[in-house]
């Protein structure tokens, strides 16, 4: 090799890595609109990302944020929140001002300090989160003492019942009680049914990894401490997970129950209520709206899920928007995603809702909005008995609950141990470990995650 | 009279080579120049995205990098200890290690079984090409939704199949056992391109040492096996060796079936170390061990592909070689 050849060989990585380091961005959070405390004047254009697939209720609500600020130009990139995108965007400068995303996901980058924590903008704009919210939606995204978004939305869950499956089994309503495990698994036997050893009707779908994070919490168990640990390992988590395992062991066990309802035509004609596959099931709130077209072919009821001291418990994630660090309008976006979770902003999208029913048909069954005030002026005004009584059970069921609602504990790790506590679940319904292995396991992976993010700052 | 110039000197006559070779020397440097430039948009996008980026992620493999200030303080070799005391990395390892022994053979195999019943159809031979080369076009995602349903463990179109012939088949998307022959399965429904390679190099096969290897009484099998094998072998070599690479790189349909919400049932086995690389990068912003992780890879990587080389080369027939 000649001397410039060598020259040039030893040259390459070093000008390779200039060119990279010149390419590298814009730097993140370091490069930080100037510090604001919300209180200018929304001006300019604010740039919003993550508002895919607006539906009635969505569009509504920034129509009514928009007219509220007319100097300002609104851009949203309506594609949905992707966290490598998002992680990407800040490292190259590219940050918008607002962006939408899963409650679960905000206490990660607060923690990064990749978002701008909320309680100025809340003031600049007299928002009090506590009583504008419930305080279990605020506490989604509160940490150390900092609120850091603007939630929105509180879906909770409860169980839904398909009353045919259960009146052939002789199963009445109150046998379906989750803070009575023998009398549930008695129900669930009941109405279970299989040919072949593949399960044709399940007598409880419980979603054991869609949830598990509600049957932990429902039979006394925590997934973090008052900092945001993980707890996972915590002797109280095992009921959960020894009562999700008889749940699917009755009824041919993990493997097959995932199988099953993995193949349920959730949103079809099909459905799982109409094709008799289960007699009762865990589902959100908005479930019901999905079933709502096919009342003449099924009969619903529900009931509350309740915890270990047999009352009605709740526990549910939503959305909501964060202002990134290095947001270069903080003061537009403030206000509009506050305008956009205003209670007359709630009625613009009740409104909206009810004329898409009018015209689409349907029934309504309220917005759960995450805010005490509208949903109960949304109940009120728009919520109206439809001749189906069995409907009106279920609705009125979900807004029972309500009342009783608890946040999932906000923590730097949120993602990590919603992922190990789902690993968790597997490995024990599987079989594979017991629950106490299982959850020391995910302790270990959720508490070393949760370093990393703390040690990170 | 003299005539000038008509005998030229000696020193004139020892110039001329030297002159040819100067101008030689310029018109190679210009041609070298003019080549360097008109290959320069690769070279600088291979410095900044390729060359570069490596040298970056070596940088910040020794370092804890912060998103937010976009800066990095010293790790020392902290996050390849840590690659060490991590249990979830040696699994992913491990289930990285376990899909390329099981995938890389079985893909090889089913490609070449493609190959050769294409290798065989005289008429129509295009359209048949066009038709196994789709699921190559087909987006993995589509594949994705696709395998989801043919591989449920009661009611998914396979063990449909089995179940008519008494079999009770597995839970191939929960059952531990049963996720990476899962994922085997959804690659080999794409493995047209490495079928295509394998065509190619059978084409080559002169026909000639099939005629006379018959008039010799060999049969198919021995035809197969004394003939196309040799013959073939350079092609798969090469198929070894990328497929092996793209195993220990399997990400996206393990991503896609296993991993792709925290909702999802994601049993542990279903880890491969380019999801695990992706979450602790992406979602737990530990780039610096990310890339202590990407660099282990990358090292495994060359490692195998040497010891392929080294030993695998003695058994490939190459046509110029004596």
């Amino acid at each position: 090799m000649r001397k410039t050849q060598r020259c040039a060989v030893a040259v390459l990585p070093v000008l390779a890595l200039a060119l990279a380091a010149c390419s590298g961005g814009g730097g993140g959070g370091s490069e930080a609109a100037a510090a604001t405390d919300f209180s200018g004047a929304p001006s300019g254009t604010m740039n919003g990302w993550a508002f895919d697939n607006a539906d009635d209720v969505g569009t509504a609500r920034m129509d009514y944020a928009a007219g509220q600020l007319d100097d300002v130009t609104i851009d949203l990139d309506q594609t949905a929140f992707d966290s490598q995108k998002f992680t990407t965007r800040i490292a190259g400068g590219d940050v918008p001002d607002v962006v939408q995303m899963d409650r679960r996901f905000v206490t990660t980058y607060a923690a990064q300090d990749l978002i701008l924590p909320l309680d100025e903008c809340f003031a600049a704009h007299d928002v009090d989160p506590d009583t504008r919210w419930y305080p279990f939606v605020v506490d989604d995204v509160r940490y150390e003492d900092k609120v850091w978004a603007v939630p929105q939305f509180y879906q909770p869950p409860a169980i839904l019942l398909n009353k045919e499956v259960m009146d052939a089994a002789g199963v009445t309503d109150d046998q379906i009680d989750t803070s009575d495990p023998d009398t549930l698994l008695a129900a669930v036997t009941a109405m279970y049914k299989e040919s072949s050893g593949v399960p044709t009707t399940l007598g409880f779908d419980p979603v054991a990894t869609g949830q598990a994070g509600l049957w932990v919490l429902a039979t006394g168990g925590r997934l973090t401490d008052d900092e945001g640990k993980p707890t996972l390992d915590d002797p109280a988590n095992e009921a959960g997970l020894d009562l999700l395992k008889q749940i699917t062991d009755a009824q041919g066990g993990f493997a097959k129950v995932k199988s099953f309802t993995d193949s349920f035509d959730t949103f079809g004609e099909e459905n799982q209520f109409v094709a008799d596959q289960v007699g009762a099931q865990v589902n959100a709130q908005w479930y019901p709206n999905v079933l709502s077209p096919y009342l003449d072919s099924v009969q619903l009821a529900a009931v509350p899920f309740r915890g270990a001291d047999g009352e009605p418990f709740s526990v549910a994630s939503g959305s909501a928007f964060v202002i990134p660090a290095g947001a270069k309008n903080p003061d537009a976006a403030c206000a509009w995603a506050v305008e956009l979770t205003a209670a007359d902003a709630w009625t613009a999208a009740a409104d909206a809702r009810k004329a898409t029913l009018e015209e689409n048909g349907g029934l309504n069954t309220g917005l759960f909005t995450g805010s005490p005030e509208a949903d109960q002026a949304i109940r009120d005004g728009y919520v109206v008995p439809t001749g189906n009584a069995g409907f009106d059970q279920v609705v009125s069921t979900y807004y029972e609950v309500l009342d009783y609602g608890q946040t999932f504990g906000s923590s730097p790790a949120g993602q990590e141990i919603e992922s190990e506590l789902n690993n968790a679940v597997t490995a024990t319904l599987l079989g594979d470990k017991s629950a106490a292995e299982a959850l020391s396991d995910a302790q270990e992976a959720a508490q070393r995650a949760y370093e990393t993010v703390v040690g990170g700052r | 009279m003299v005539q000038l110039g008509a005998e030229p000197t000696p020193v004139a006559r020892v110039d001329a080579p030297q002159a040819r070779r100067r101008t030689g020397r310029r018109f190679d440097r210009r041609e070298a120049v003019a080549g360097y430039l008109f290959i320069s948009p690769w070279i600088v996008g291979f410095l900044v995205f390729t060359a570069g980026a490596m040298i970056y992620s070596l940088v910040i493999s020794f370092s804890h990098y912060n998103l937010a200030t976009n800066t990095a303080r010293a790790a020392g070799t902290s996050n390849y200890s840590q690659l060490i005391e991590d249990p979830r990395v040696a699994t992913a390892l491990g289930n990285t290690l376990f899909y390329a022994l099981l995938a890389v053979p079985l893909e090889i195999a089913f490609a070449l079984f493609l190959a050769t019943l294409l290798n065989g159809v005289g008429r129509g031979a295009g359209a048949f090409r066009t038709l196994f080369y789709l699921p190559k076009m087909t987006p993995v995602v589509a594949t994705a939704a696709i395998f989801f349903l043919l591989l449920n463990g009661n009611s998914g179109a396979i063990n449909q199949f089995l179940r008519a012939f008494g079999i009770e088949g597995p839970q191939w998307l929960v059952d531990p056992m049963w996720i990476k022959p899962s994922i085997v399965l959804m690659q080999l429904w794409a493995v047209s391109g490495t079928m295509v390679i394998f065509l190619a190099a059978l084409k080559n096969v002169p026909r000639e040492l099939y005629e006379v290897a018959s008039i010799d009484g060999a049969g198919p099998v021995r035809r197969f096996v004394s003939i196309t094998l040799p013959m073939i072998s350079s092609a798969t070599f090469f198929n070894v060796i990328v497929l092996t690479i793209a195993a220990f790189q399997i990400f996206d349909s393990a991503y896609l079936l296993f991993w792709r919400d925290q909702s999802n049932s994601s049993p542990e086995a279903s880890l491969f170390y380019a999801v695990y690389l992706f979450q602790q990068a992406f979602r737990q912003f530990n780039f610096g061990f990310a890339a202590a992780m990407a660099w282990l890879l990358f090292v495994i990587i060359m490692a195998v592909t040497f010891v392929q080389m080294r030993f695998g080369s003695r058994l490939v027939y190459y046509e110029g070689d004596r």
